[in-house]
């Protein structure tokens, strides 16, 4: 996660350095979509993410192409990325929206964890920053009562900007006790006993579905469907939402 | 009713209340029935007479018999119902008759008070058309091991003698329709007993049909009469099903067997199982004609279209609703229809449905809602749209139709996700090209936000320096505190200061008195202290050093009064 940030962050200071094979790469991308070879479309918007270059209009292109090809449940998961990358995004949520009716989801099974909704609250409306700002703004205050006694307004806004502040910043520490999710992208994906391609199936995961993530091991993730069962999923068959995706295979 | 099981108590007590009639809703009801409409001139025939609720006469006159004769009874039984909290009684009176010869018979008129029941009419053969009773061979005419309630009482010991007499039937309501067209399958029990238990003995075949389930015809609770064969019966539906002939063709449905549980009739009566069958239903189906654009639905319907509303931003997305609204096999239809719209793109759409079987059919709605997406401002028109089906009444394919809808699309600030027309073939989704966005855009706002630990980081700094900050406050007053008096010091204080502003004592004892209390009160007062309070005390300690070393030149009582009092003043503010 913390690997995943600061590549964010680096991409976003180094942008203006790359930006042009970048754009260069998402048009062409945009126009294998256009011509309908979706398969190397999604492969080039995969190595674009992998790199770094993630943003709501990337996943949301590679959601057009998914459902073109039929991958509902792919295209549902670049859009629930795309809208963890940009929550204030409506076109997307709207069509997080109608690929869950499409998939016959309850809205319940595409948000197993509460606290992440929350936290893409607090991403959209920068709770962050708003805590911390009020939170400045609290201790100036206290600081000027200190100083000069009289000044007895100071006293009241360093105890409500304290209280708003602390209150603000609950949200995004809430919000970071979320468990990871990952989003079944294949069709009746199985579930395993074990993080084995050999392991038993025990059952199958509904495409679309997103599911709390428990663990992970290598290219599996221990994850637990909307019915209590718990197992092994391939990162094929579920995508996480928590971070960009591993470099496609072939 | 499902798997198979009927509901068997309320069945049986509807079978029950068949045997003992149904209730009166006058004060009392009369009723006259016999076993068997047709006999042999050696058979025996029952005749029951009923009588149920209050107010009847306590004896039943013998109605006039022609061409019988009285053989046994009458035995007299009397039984009390309770239904649904309500209490009837009955009385029964069952003759034993024999006719005389062959020809017409008949049971006359019954009548009791107000209340008459109809002759009846009687066929009698020469021979005998019943099956006969065993014969007793006891010498005394009584089976010592006998059930000794069943002379008495009239009954049968023992279903091996006699078959109960129960018939089961499968009515189809027609046997000749199209591909599509409903058809209503009635099952029902036919008895002359009471019945405890009913099954199907296998799981009834409808190969060639689509089924649904109706509800259970809401019947009497006696059932009606039913004559078969000659024998009279009760008749209760005990299910219906509703059929939709999926293919053209003579299509057969089997025999389908049941397990009919018998209730016990007397004390050493175990009662019994039987298995009854229907018989096979033949139906010819005729397909249906062929149309393009026809989806399969037969019935008769309307359709409507709306949006939810006239205008919409541009980027922002309206509804449209397509619905079919009617009778016929709505449930079978899932697709539907093409919707192409001009300057706007169309999602593929999410049906929705609020049907109910029934016996003409499936009735109700199926509603598709289709989200679209104008790419352009200005106008954008709906085209007609168009619902081919079956019409029954008709006999024809009909074509319906909706008007054309508006939407005005008003331009402005286009929505994120706005898409972008690209007018090429290819993409699977409905309404064309695919919505791609052009700009990579890869720098939101919200991706650099802070981590939920560094906020939490940031607060908990935030309350240290709080902390900190509230704790420096609290150390300057406490530090201010313990430069002051103690209270038992201030109380001394201010005794002096009483003793000096009362006693009679010299200028300089009163003033030493003064000086005492308030280094008592106060201590030392820095010179750089330049508070209130160090003014206040310093300047009472110059008057009072004033008063002890000024030389005496006249009366200083009303001053030292009025130092002291000054000073108490000090104290108790300030101490």
């Amino acid at each position: 996660m913390r690997v995943a940030r600061l590549v964010l962050v680096a991409a976003a200071l180094a942008a203006p350095l790359f930006a042009g094979p970048s754009d260069d790469r998402f048009r062409e991308a945009n126009e294998l979509a256009r011509a309908g070879d979706y398969p190397k479309a999604i492969a080039l918007y995969g190595e674009l993410a992998a790199s770094g270059e993630e943003s709501a209009s990337l996943y949301w292109n590679w959601a057009q192409a998914a459902t073109a090809r039929g991958a509902q449940g792919e295209a549902l998961w670049a859009l629930l990325r795309a809208r963890e990358l940009d929550p204030g995004d409506r076109a997307v949520v709207r069509d997080v929206e109608r690929l869950r009716e499409s998939l016959n989801l309850d809205p319940a099974e595409i948000a197993p964890e509460p606290l992440a909704a929350a936290g893409r609250w607090a991403r959209r409306f920068r709770a962050d920053l708003l805590a911390v700002a009020l939170l400045a703004l609290s201790l100036c205050a206290h600081a000027l009562v200190r100083v000069r006694p009289w000044a007895r307004w100071a006293a009241g806004a360093a105890w409500a900007t304290l209280g708003l502040g602390l209150l603000v910043a609950a949200v995004p520490v809430a919000a970071s006790f979320a468990r990871p999710t990952a989003v079944v992208v294949r069709r009746a994906a199985p579930l395993l006993d074990a993080a084995s391609p050999t392991a038993e199936t025990t059952g199958s995961l509904r495409e679309g579905e997103v599911v709390p993530v428990l663990e992970s091991s290598g290219a599996w993730l221990r994850v637990e469907d909307n019915a209590g069962a718990r197992g092994w999923a391939h990162v094929d068959d579920a995508r996480r939402l928590d971070a960009p995706p591993a470099p496609l295979r072939d | 009713m499902k798997g198979g099981r009927l509901d068997l108590r309320k069945l049986s007590l509807a079978v029950a209340l068949a045997l003992v009639p149904a209730l009166a809703q006058a004060s009392f009801t009369l009723r006259s029935e016999v076993d068997a409409r047709k006999i042999g001139v050696e058979d025996q025939l029952q005749l029951t007479i009923t009588v149920e609720g209050s107010g009847a006469p306590d004896e039943i006159e013998l109605p006039a018999l022609t061409n019988l004769e009285v053989v046994g009874g009458p035995y007299q039984s009397t039984q009390v119902s309770i239904v649904n909290g309500r209490m009837s009684q009955s009385r029964t009176y069952t003759y034993a008759l024999q006719p005389r010869a062959a020809g017409k018979a008949e049971v006359g008129v019954v009548r009791a008070g107000d209340q008459a029941a109809p002759a009846i009419a009687i066929e009698v053969v020469a021979g005998s058309v019943r099956p006969r009773q065993p014969q007793r061979q006891d010498p005394f005419g009584m089976d010592p091991f006998g059930d000794p309630f069943e002379e008495m009482l009239g009954r049968r010991r023992g279903r091996a003698a006699a078959q109960p007499k129960l018939l089961v039937e499968a009515i189809p309501s027609r046997t000749r329709l199209r591909v599509g067209e409903p058809l209503v399958l009635t099952y029902a029990l036919l008895t002359q007993t009471s019945v405890a238990d009913l099954q199907f003995k296998d799981p009834p075949q409808f190969a060639g049909f689509w089924v649904e389930d109706l509800e259970r015809p809401q019947g009497s609770p006696s059932g009606e009469a039913a004559t078969v064969e000659g024998e009279s019966y009760r008749r209760f539906p005990i299910l219906r099903k509703l059929l939709f002939a999926t293919r053209a063709g003579t299509l057969t449905l089997p025999a389908t067997t049941f397990r009919v549980g018998l209730a016990r009739q007397g004390f050493f009566d175990a009662g019994g199982v039987v298995e009854r069958a229907t018989r096979p239903v033949t139906v010819t189906v005729e397909p249906l004609p062929e149309a393009a654009g026809f989806s399969g639905a037969v019935g008769r319907f309307r359709t409507s279209a709306s949006l939810d509303r006239d205008v919409v931003p541009l980027g922002e997305a309206a509804t449209l609703r397509f619905r079919v609204e009617g009778t016929g096999n709505l449930k079978w239809i899932e697709r539907g229809p093409e919707v192409t719209i001009t300057g706007a793109r169309v999602f593929p759409p999410q049906a929705k449905s609020d049907l109910r079987p029934t016996g003409e059919g499936i009735s109700g709605s199926r509603t598709w809602e289709f989200v679209v997406v104008p790419e352009t401002s200005g106008a954008v028109e709906v085209p007609p749209l168009s619902f081919s089906y079956f019409d029954t009444s008709a006999g024809r394919i009909v074509t319906a139709e909706t008007p054309p809808l508006a939407l005005r699309v008003e331009g402005g600030t286009v929505a994120a996700g706005l898409p972008v027309p690209v007018p090429k073939a290819g993409a699977l989704r409905s309404g064309g090209a695919l919505p791609l966005r052009a700009d990579l855009d890869r720098h939101p706002v919200s991706s650099l936000a802070l981590p939920g630990r560094t906020v939490a980081a940031l607060a908990g700094l935030a309350l240290l320096v709080h902390a900190g900050l509230w704790g420096a406050g609290r150390w300057r007053v406490g530090a201010r505190r313990r430069s002051s008096a103690s209270p038992r010091s201030v109380r001394a204080a201010l005794r002096d200061l009483e003793r000096a502003g009362r006693e009679a004592a010299s200028k300089e004892q009163a003033a030493s008195l003064v000086e005492k209390a308030l280094h008592e009160a106060f201590g030392d007062v820095p010179d750089e202290d330049e508070s209130e309070r160090a003014r206040a005390v310093r300047a009472l300690l110059d008057d009072a050093r004033f008063v002890r070393y000024a030389p005496q030149l006249g009366e200083y009582t009303d001053k030292v009064k009025d130092l002291a009092a000054r000073a108490a003043a000090v104290v108790r503010r300030w101490a």
